[in-house]
């Protein structure tokens, strides 16, 4: 039987195997569906209600759909995901028409330039990488900004003068925050002690594992710490939880304005404030301007200067210290200071 | 069809001996009566009620129990745990439990602790549990598989006993054996089967041992017993001070073989009796190197192996007949030729090279199913679909197809059927014949007395007894069995069975003179011819008679 | 014989069949549940899933997939369940992205950086092996800590500076020069990735080295018996630390496709999760090395085609409820019909036993 099943099985393999190689059958990119859809929008992890950065993607989409009467459709990328599958949803979506196709999140910085390559007539946009092609807008935020002035917040707001950073995952875009965190804390008090820590070292479930949040802003609580400052997309809900539960210790948000969101509305006295990162507008942006014809290509970078980031002020919590993150704020938009996008190695 | 035309009536209280050799049926009719199996016609009475039994749960719950021939127990539990296991809803786990075991074993006088590791217990220990635990579950009628294979003399008696005890309280026992003795001495009545059917019935009072045989074989029971001494000078293992400890369940290091020291020749049996667990199996992992000694040689054939790796020693010529087969002798799942393969990988004809030579596998199984007379549709079945004395035939097949210089042959007929044993035997012999050196390890020792041309008993990890095979009595190498005697034993005239002596075993004034060296010397280079002997030597004959006849049975499919 | 053989045909191709209705029954009604069509979704799946670019897709996604099974099945052979392919691939691809990345090897780039892989797997999971037989440390509890370090030793040599370079917000090795990108068979419309000739080799290499070597056959003895392994004279402790090395290459092998044909580089966007997709792909596939590859085409068609779903509007989450329905429905599926056909066959034994007794009965007669 052992030969039997293994000619057999060989057999239908091989057949498998050429049918193929041949490649017979149209493919899928053929049956191309109408065009101008409107927008295309692939969120990174987490998805469109992770409270943060993808929600805030899905705003700018909102807003375009309602002021500029597009439409659009929204996709949502799985944990541990290869650049096949990026690709693919990239190719859906701009094979049936969608224009722009904005891929949120530095991930698809590959698969932008690789499917734009297919797509010359469509424009693709991605936020937080520079992806080359002449039909490509990349947009890139000044976060390391954003976070000084959280720095400068955080210092400020700290009884113990022991202020915590948690990244989602350990690369170069989470090290932008923590770098500008870190030095508008230093600047702002000498004295202060900062504990920076990393869910993940290299695994984007980082942005989609709130628990894992939980339990090291826990940790850093139970030493001391009594402002946090999370940057770790939907994971930043755990910490956000954990801070909640505690008296007198502040979270900062980040991306959205997390204070005004409904999920995380029992714990919002707690939010001091949030890094906000106006993807919305650059994505709103982008929109228009496909919208308007002219479409948007190359680098754009939205920096504090522009108010591509900002402090939320919801809940005014920071409204006492105002004056002193206006003060940061105009030394860094005169040039002044100029804030580290790696944080210093100690 | 595994059975047919079954008929069989069993009276309540009365110990109903069901004989029949393996793979007559046998296991098919017992599995059916528990509701393991389905028949396909045919109706089971209980108490003059038809019943169907769907599954195991099915007889419990109408009080039938079993005692399966392999013990179900698992090792790393206490008795208390191994009796409630699946139990737990009728006297809860704890002390109400507790008190129930203890008040079952003290009501059949069965002496099972509750709280020992069953992996500390004897066998006999063991099938006690097993009958707690069936009785525990409240079987008014209990099936014993094969009892007593894995007993010593004494030890079967204190079973018989035990049967007594619930034969006595109305308890119905379903035994089945091919021990003809045992049967005759405990059962109330007794029904043969062969072949899957019924042949007849008979009341022990008015039957003797051949009657029966010949209801169930149609023919004598053969004899274990040898021709002639084959036993050369050429010494073929020698073991010399060996001494192996080991950790027990507690992290506590124990020696379980201290000091032993023989010698095998060319051509020589050398039979072990012991009770089970006490360093029987230890020294045969040692000699096959799954053990590793502290101290001592092993040497074989000239060259020491007392470190060498298991493989090696199997290349240099030690055969093994496991004494579990199940767990060291076969591969349950894989095809019968894939097992033929297992313990000779490196060896011709099963692979050339490093690889296997899968074809020449499977025409040498083919060959060892043919002449050692396994029966089985085929050689792609799995080993688990053979009954235990194919197994067994398979497993001695393949371990003379490599001709080994020793074979170490644990229980070699334990749970096989009158034909396949007298065919083990006879294989045994002569191999024997042609110079190969046996240890043989046997709790049937009628097999062991028959075979063996040398006997050593071993108590708690030692060689404390020798016996010449050709006078002593089974009852008399079980009391050494037992401690009760060491030193060279004697065997008693008059017929003054020592279990009854006060002084059992122990060298009786008599025998002193004729001091031992002198009599092992004799025995092993003698012929042996003791009149004892010759009466049961024709059979032989007989026997060949049966195996060509079976034989051309087969080449028919 | 040949009826059993038949029988067994039979049996072995009833457990995935049985397994896939079952699957395809739950999951119907669970997409019913949702309020959508199921039948819609499944027409979706197999239109979509049977275009040209699909199909290729399906390969290169599979490629992996089935080196990955392949791994995991070495362990499953023999009873030992390396749950660590993942970090082990990921190790492996990462040390091998770093030789080639910065030594100039030229023309042998690809096979040094094979074998580097290969010998990082097999150490990332012989530390399992070893600690398995000296200190008694289950392989299921080591291999997934040893996961979790090589994430960190990743994690720390992946930083600008270090061994890795920044580019935008991505930081990765540096990239392989041309002479370490694989080959690749040009179709009508993507390439495939040549490393599916090296997966079909290592198929056929787990094949023969299992069914037809000595040292196979002393593997599956430990995983069907270790006792009779034992007895039968294999190391069993040696045969852990082997098959474990064995494994650990294999593992290593997982990451080159994407390597070595997509990314040419370790960067922090390198997949993972491919090892534990390999253990589902195992039991799928029963551990044969041709089911193994349908199973990994399966997960690979469920994947492409799942991304589709969701465009048509179909919650993204069910492709992971029919895979996970499947790999359940398999197991199950899988022990019903081993114990029915242990059944059947002692049935059959007893029958024609039975027979060949009464023939032997008539022939007795006649004598």
């Amino acid at each position: 039987m052992r030969r039997v099943s293994t000619i057999t099985a060989a057999a239908v393999s091989t057949a498998a195997l050429a049918f193929s190689l041949t490649a017979c059958g149209s493919s899928s990119t053929e049956s191309s569906g109408g065009k101008d859809k409107g927008v295309g929008l692939a969120y990174d992890v987490g998805g469109r209600d992770d409270h943060s950065f993808n929600e805030s993607a899905a705003r700018g989409m909102d807003k375009a759909k309602k002021d500029l009467g597009v439409g659009g459709r929204d996709m949502t990328a799985k944990n541990g995901e290869t650049e096949a599958e990026r690709e693919q949803r990239l190719t859906s979506l701009a094979d049936a028409g969608y224009n722009p196709v904005i891929g949120v999140g530095f991930n698809y910085q590959k698969s932008i330039e690789a499917v734009a390559k297919q797509y010359p007539k469509t424009t693709f946009a991605v936020i937080d990488s520079v992806a080359a092609g002449s039909n490509v807008d990349s947009v890139t935020f000044g976060e390391n900004e954003g976070s000084y002035l959280a720095g400068v917040a955080a210092a400020l707001k700290s009884k113990n003068h022991k202020v915590g950073f948690i990244g989602g995952v350990n690369n170069a875009l989470i090290q932008k925050f923590q770098a500008g965190f870190e030095q508008g804390v230093k600047d702002t008090d000498s004295k202060a002690q900062i504990t920076s820590q990393y869910l993940y070292p290299n695994n984007d479930k980082g942005f989609n594992d709130p628990a894992a949040a939980k339990d090291k802003a826990n940790g850093m609580l139970d030493s001391g710490v009594d402002v946090i400052y999370t940057a770790a997309g939907l994971s930043g809900n755990g910490s956000i939880e954990a801070v909640a539960a505690r008296k007198d210790c502040w979270a900062i948000g980040v991306d959205s304005d997390q204070y005004q969101q409904a999920g995380l509305e029992k714990y919002k006295d707690h939010i001091l404030t949030s890094v906000v990162k106006n993807v919305d507008v650059a994505v709103y942006d982008v929109i228009k301007s496909v919208k308007d014809g002219k479409p948007l290509s190359g680098p754009h970078q939205y920096l504090l200067k522009d108010n591509g980031v900002s402090l939320a002020t919801s809940g005014g919590f920071i409204d006492d210290i105002k004056d002193k993150l206006d003060a940061a704020k105009k030394k860094i938009v005169d040039g002044e200071v100029k804030v580290r996008i790696a944080p210093q190695q100690s | 069809m595994a059975n047919h035309d079954i008929h069989l009536t069993v009276r309540k209280g009365t110990v109903h001996a069901l004989c029949g050799e393996n793979g007559a049926g046998k296991s098919t009719l017992m599995k059916i009566l528990y509701g393991m199996q389905k028949p396909d016609e045919g109706t089971i009475k209980l108490d003059g009620e038809q019943v169907s039994l769907h599954s195991p749960a099915d007889a419990i719950a109408r009080g039938i129990g079993m005692v399966h021939q392999h013990f179900m127990l698992a090792d790393n539990l206490t008795v208390l745990e191994n009796v409630v296991l699946g139990a737990e809803k009728l006297y809860g786990i704890g002390n109400k439990a507790r008190a129930k075991i203890k008040e079952i074993s003290d009501a059949y006088g069965l002496g099972v602790r509750p709280d020992v590791l069953v992996e500390d217990l004897g066998v006999a220990d063991r099938q006690r549990v097993e009958i707690l635990k069936v009785l525990y579950r409240g079987a008014r009628t209990l099936i014993l598989d094969e009892p007593t294979a894995v007993l010593v003399p004494q030890e079967v008696d204190a079973l018989f006993d035990n049967l007594r005890e619930l034969k006595s309280e109305g308890l119905t026992v379903i035994f089945i054996s091919h021990k003809l003795g045992e049967v005759l001495s405990v059962a109330d009545d007794i029904t043969v089967i062969r072949r899957g059917t019924t042949v007849g019935t008979a009341v022990p009072s008015e039957t003797t041992p051949k009657q029966l045989a010949e209801l169930m074989v149609g023919e004598e029971l053969p004899s274990p017993e040898t021709r002639e001494s084959t036993v050369t000078d050429v010494p073929m293992l020698t073991v010399e001070g060996l001494r192996l400890s080991a950790t027990d369940s507690d992290g506590a290091v124990r020696t379980v073989l201290d000091g032993i020291e023989f010698t095998i020749h060319k051509g020589e049996v050398l039979g072990l009796a012991g009770v089970e667990g006490n360093g029987q199996a230890e020294l045969v992992e040692a000699i096959m190197g799954m053990r590793d000694p502290d101290a001592g040689t092993i040497t074989l054939d000239g060259a020491e192996i007392t470190h060498l790796a298991t493989r090696k020693r199997r290349e240099g010529g030690i055969g093994y007949i496991p004494e579990d087969r199940h767990r060291h002798g076969l591969l349950l799942e894989a095809p019968l030729w894939e097992n033929r393969i297992l313990g000779h990988v490196t060896e011709a004809p099963n692979s050339k090279g490093g690889l296997l030579d899968n074809k020449a596998a499977r025409a040498d199984t083919e060959r060892i199913v043919r002449e050692y007379d396994v029966r089985t549709p085929g050689i792609e079945v799995t080993a688990a679909s053979l009954s235990g004395g194919n197994q067994q035939k398979l497993i001695v097949g393949r371990e003379m197809s490599h001709h080994p210089k020793l074979l170490i042959a644990a229980h070699p007929t334990r749970g096989v059927d009158v034909g396949a044993q007298a065919q083990i035997w006879d294989q045994i012999r002569e191999a024997r014949r042609e110079g190969l050196a046996v240890l043989l390890i046997s709790a049937d020792l009628d097999e062991l007395i028959g075979l063996s041309d040398t006997l050593r008993v071993m108590f708690r990890g030692r060689l404390v007894a020798d016996a010449d095979p050709a006078t002593i009595t089974p009852e008399e190498l079980g009391s050494a069995m037992t401690g009760a005697a060491s030193g060279h034993l004697e065997h008693h005239e008059e017929g003054t069975p020592p279990g009854a002596d006060e002084g059992e075993g122990k060298n009786s004034p008599e025998s002193e003179p004729e001091s031992s060296p002198k009599a092992e010397k004799d025995q092993k280079n003698s012929p042996r011819n003791s009149p004892k002997n010759s009466p049961k030597r024709e059979k032989k004959s007989s026997k060949n008679q049966k195996n060509s006849g079976k034989r051309e049975g087969g080449d028919e499919k | 014989m040949k009826k059993i053989d038949k029988n067994k045909l039979i049996l072995g191709l009833a457990a995935p069949v049985l397994a896939i209705v079952a699957a395809f029954i739950i999951t119907s009604a669970i997409i019913g549940a949702t309020g959508k069509d199921p039948f819609h979704a499944y027409q979706v799946m197999v239109d979509f899933g049977s275009k040209a670019d699909s199909q290729v897709w399906i390969i290169n996604k599979a490629t992996p997939y089935y080196l990955s099974a392949l791994a995991v099945a070495v362990g499953f052979r023999m009873n030992l369940f390396n749950i660590g392919v993942d970090g082990q691939y990921r190790i492996a691809a990462f040390f091998a992205a770093v030789v080639g990345g910065y030594f100039t090897l030229g023309p042998v780039a690809i096979p040094v950086m094979i074998i580097v892989a290969m010998v990082v797997g097999a150490i990332w999971a012989g530390i399992a092996g070893l600690l398995k037989t000296t200190r008694g440390v289950s392989e299921v509890i080591s291999t997934i800590m040893l996961n979790s370090i090589g994430a960190s030793l990743i994690g720390y040599f992946l930083q600008d500076g270090r061994l890795a370079k920044k580019e935008g917000n991505l930081i990765h090795t540096p990239y392989l020069p041309g002479s370490a990108h694989f080959f690749e068979f040009p179709t009508q419309t993507k390439p495939i990735y040549g490393f599916v000739v090296i997966a079909v080799i290592a198929g056929v290499a787990y094949w023969f080295l299992l069914g037809r070597t000595r040292f196979g056959f002393d593997l599956r003895t430990v995983g069907q018996s270790e006792s009779a392994a034992q007895a039968s004279g294999v190391s069993v402790k040696r045969m852990v630390i082997t098959s474990m090395l064995i494994s650990g290459a294999m593992a290593g092998l997982v990451g080159m496709p994407t390597l070595l044909g997509v990314s040419y580089n370790y960067g922090t966007d390198f997949p993972t999760g491919i090892g534990f997709t390999g253990i589902a792909i195992a039991l799928l596939g029963r551990n044969h090395p041709i089911g193994m590859a349908l199973g990994a085409l399966l997960w690979g068609f469920l994947d492409r085609t799942g991304t589709q779903l969701e465009f048509e509007g179909y919650a993204q989450e069910i492709v992971g409820v029919i895979q996970g329905v499947i790999i359940l429905c398999v197991v199950i599926a899988y022990e019903l019909v081993r114990r029915y056909g242990l059944k059947i066959q002692q049935r059959k034994v007893g029958e024609e036993l039975a027979a060949q007794a009464s023939k032997s009965d008539k022939a007795e007669a006649a004598a």
